[in-house]
Parts: C-alpha cells; structure tokens; sequence
C-alpha cells in the first residue's frame, strides 16, 4: 500500500481552500504552511498562460530527508506516508536543507495569528488537541490520523470523507485526487493514467507519491 | 516563510536553514572540524605535539558548536544512532572518538613516548582526524537540489581548507617553538594556500558550466551580494596576504606567521559561510 495523491491543475482555481483547510486541520501555527498554492507564468505576451501548483509534501517513495536524518526523527512509514517524531528532532534542519522540493518547515517562534490580542478560541483549543512542539521540523503528513481512524472503521481514504486528507475534502473543484498508488485499480491510478500524470522534478531521483496533471 | 506569489520556489530560492540565525552556527562548527583535522594531520606528519593539542581543542570547539547550533541540544545524544545514512551521524561520531582517541594519544605521547600504544592511538586517531576533516564536506555534497553544493569537489574543498588552516597555524607554533622542521612546514604552508586557492577557483569554473542555479551561486559570489565577503576575506585576507607572508617570514618572524594564520583561519571560516550562503534551490515549478 503506497498513499499518493494525484492533483489536476486544470481544476485548480487556486482558491487556497486546501492551505486553509491544513491549517484548520492540525493547528499550523503562523507564517508556516504545511502546503502551498504557488503560482507563476508561462510565455510570453500575448501568449501568456497562469501556472497554479498545490504543493505540499511529496512522501517520496526514496526520501532524502529520511536519509540524512541523524537522530531518525523523520520516518517512512509501511504506507508511504512520512513523518516526524517531534520527539526525536533535534533541529538540525538538515531534513530541510537536503529536501529538494523545500516541503518543510521550522517551528521556531510560539507566536500568536493576531499578536497583541491574545490567542484565539481556535489558537487554545490547537494548544490542547494538537500542540506543536517548538524548535523541531514540521510538514504535511498526508492526515495520517484521519487516515489511520478511517481505516479502523472501515473506510476507504479518497472515498470516504472522513478517511481522506483535508485538502483533498475542502477542493470545490475536485482537483486532488487521493488513493493507493500500489492498488492499479484505484481511481487515482486510473486518472494518473488516463491524463498522464507526471511526477515533479525526477531529477532529484526521489520517486514523489504526488502526480501532477497539466 | 511566507508564500509569495510569483516568487516563492518560482525563481531560484536561496537555502536559508543554515546560513541564518543560529542555524548559521553550523558554518562555525564545519570550520572548526576541518581546522582540527587538518591540524591533526599535519601535526602528525610533523610530530608536532603543540599542534595535535591545538587540533583537538578545535575539534571540542567543533562539538560546541554542533550541539549550540541545534534547537535541541539536550536530544544531542541521538545523533549518534543513525550512521548508516546521515553524515551528520556519521560526523558526530567521527568527531567524538577522535576526541577521545586523540585526548589518549597526546597523554602517551607527553608521559609515555615511544610506547606502541601511542602509535596504535595515532593511527586511530589520524583516521579518524581525515573524517573530522572531509565529513562536512559530504554533508553539503549529498544536498542534490542544492546543484551548487552537489559536486565531487565538495569534499575535497572542505579537506584541503582544513589542511591550509591547519598547516598554517603549525607554521605559527613550528616558528614560536623553534622547531627543527619549521622550514618544510613552511614550504608546505605556501604550497597548501596555493592548492587551496586552485581548488576554489576550480569548483567556481565548473559550476558555471552546470545548472542554472549553481551557475548563479558562481556569479553571486564572484560578483554578487557575496562578492566582498570572497575577494576581501576568502581571497585577499586568507589566501593572497598570508601567501605573502608565509614567503617572506623568516625563521623568526613568529609573530608575522601569528598573524598570517589568524588570516586563513578567517578565510577558512568565511568559506563555510559563503559557501552555504550561496545555495540555492532550482525552481519547483517548470519555466
């Protein structure tokens, strides 16, 4: 079993519903993102096209950051899914330096969404259900947790809502997909196949678990 | 960070983890494993007791730094587990047992020379000293989004920067304790900087026939925002004027050779940094 997501960016309208729906999810403290929407161009005038990317991190099947490692904080799990022990991190940051895909970020600063007024009801309750532990490496974890209880109640992940990670449930336009890679007939196989998804920057020998699709 | 648009992993972006804040401190404890191997090493050839002491206090100063540089330092101690794939690992434990090899062998070599366990620890040690040396070299080399670190050079550049910096502090200690073999240690001091510099230039040269992003550290650092910091410091500072020195230093000139090894040392450390400054990842998206 292998979680990857397949993400078509004709459908993205880059809404950043997903970024939010992250940050509602697991509590992200400020100024970090557990993923992105980044947009560029393409071309050149008049023939001038809008790129919208949902990034995030791509649980590569060969992760570097699992490699360079030192105290094996950060893990791949049997599922593909990789994470990080905050209990383990020292801070190193070398996760983020060799991440060729820059997915991580470093929880540094306790700092409050709105300084000066106090946390908000969100802000407390993320204190207690999900606190973040700083100075160590934070990243998306593909909702292992939602995932993880899904499947004890026998759900299916990319089907079934409360099985699937936020990001893809928040889409109004149906642009992630998510499922088991290693299951060819899953529907994210089957929509990575029939719209050729590509993989980003296979250059880096990473084998990432998101396909993207122009 | 926050996400801007247009911007953001769209144009080449800088690594910033350890070039900024107190993740800067890991070029401090690079520079000090690469001067205390160094060090060691010449000091070994030489049989230099002053300079091998002096090697391992840097390697200490190389622990330090290490453990300061994290955010975690208490956790330290699990860096240790994970030598099969980390360099950091791998480095932590190199730096640790030639600590403790080196710290033996200069206690046999002041109370007890010439027993064979001196030699045993001198062996040890020197090994483990070329690891100390050449390991952050590795570090920064396995980063394959980073093209400008990403080079066969890498390694070889930190180990040579550690011998030039270690070779020219011997050099100080060879002319302050009138050593017999000050003369060579001084021949290869000029031949070291001179090496180094080729080095340099050589990893310069051939990263601007690589990537884009490794073209453009080249260019940063040949004549952009680290453009002083390279020609004033790494260049003038640590390679032409000691070169300068080391030439004209007589066999009594300890304090102008002092001097001249502050010098490299300074331009070794400015290496680190402006090496790491200069990385920078390939944009995420296609162009």
């Amino acid at each position: 079993m292998r979680w990857g997501m397949a993400i078509e960016m004709k459908r993205c309208i880059g809404c950043n519903a997903c970024v939010l729906a992250c940050k509602a999810e697991h509590f992200v403290p400020p100024e970090i993102y557990w993923n992105r929407i980044l947009i560029g161009e393409k071309g050149k005038y008049p023939h001038v096209s809008k790129l919208i990317y949902s990034v995030r991190c791509n649980q590569c099947a060969e992760p570097k950051c699992v490699d360079v490692c030192p105290t094996g904080a950060t893990q791949k799990r049997e599922d593909g899914i990789v994470w990080v022990d905050e209990n383990k991190c020292v801070g190193c940051r070398y996760c983020m330096v060799a991440c060729p895909y820059q997915m991580r970020s470093f929880y540094e600063h306790e700092k409050e969404y709105f300084p000066g007024q106090g946390l908000t009801e969100h802000e407390q309750i993320g204190r207690i259900l999900y606190p973040h532990q700083k100075g160590v490496v934070q990243k998306c974890i593909f909702c292992k947790e939602r995932i993880d209880a899904g499947l004890a109640k026998g759900l299916k992940p990319g089907v079934d809502r409360d099985a699937s990670p936020a990001c893809m449930i928040i889409c109004p336009t149906g642009a992630i997909h998510f499922g088991d890679l290693d299951d060819p007939d899953s529907d994210i196989n089957m929509v990575i196949q029939m719209k050729k998804g590509h993989q980003f920057h296979t250059e880096f020998d990473t084998d990432p678990s998101i396909y993207y699709i122009d | 960070m926050q996400a801007r648009p247009y911007e953001f992993m769209i144009k080449e972006t800088p690594a910033r983890e350890w070039s900024e804040g107190m993740g800067a401190l890991i070029a401090v404890a690079f520079f000090c494993g690469g001067v205390a191997g160094g060090l060691y090493l010449v000091s070994l050839y030489f049989n230099n007791l002053w300079g091998m002491f002096i090697g391992w206090l840097f390697a200490l100063g190389m622990g330090l730094f290490d453990v300061v540089h994290l955010s975690k330092p208490t956790r330290a101690w699990r860096i240790a587990f994970r030598p099969n794939s980390s360099w950091i690992s791998r480095g932590f434990l190199f730096v640790i047992f030639f600590i403790g090899a080196a710290a033996i062998q200069l206690a046999l070599s002041y109370w007890a020379a010439g027993n064979p366990a001196e030699t045993f620890f001198k062996i040890v040690a020197g090994i483990l000293a070329f690891g100390v040396a050449i390991y952050s070299g590795f570090v920064v080399g396995f980063v394959n989004g980073i093209k400008f670190w990403n080079s066969a050079l890498m390694p070889v550049l930190f180990v040579v920067a550690g011998l030039t910096g270690g070779s020219a502090i011997l050099l100080a200690v060879a002319a302050y304790t009138s050593a017999a073999n000050s003369a060579t240690v001084q021949v290869l001091a000029r031949f070291m900087l001179v090496f180094y510099a080729i080095v340099i230039f050589i990893h310069l040269w051939v990263s601007t026939y690589s990537s884009p992003p490794a073209r453009d550290s080249a260019i940063m650092i040949l004549k952009g925002s680290l453009a002083g910091l390279f020609w004033l410091v790494m260049v003038l500072v640590g390679i032409v004027i000691p070169l300068v020195l080391v030439s004209m230093a007589g066999p009594g000139s300890s304090a102008v050779l002092m001097v001249s090894a502050a010098m490299v040392l300074l331009g070794n450390l400015a290496l680190r940094y402006v090496v790491l400054k200069a990385g920078r990842y390939s944009p995420l998206l296609p162009s």
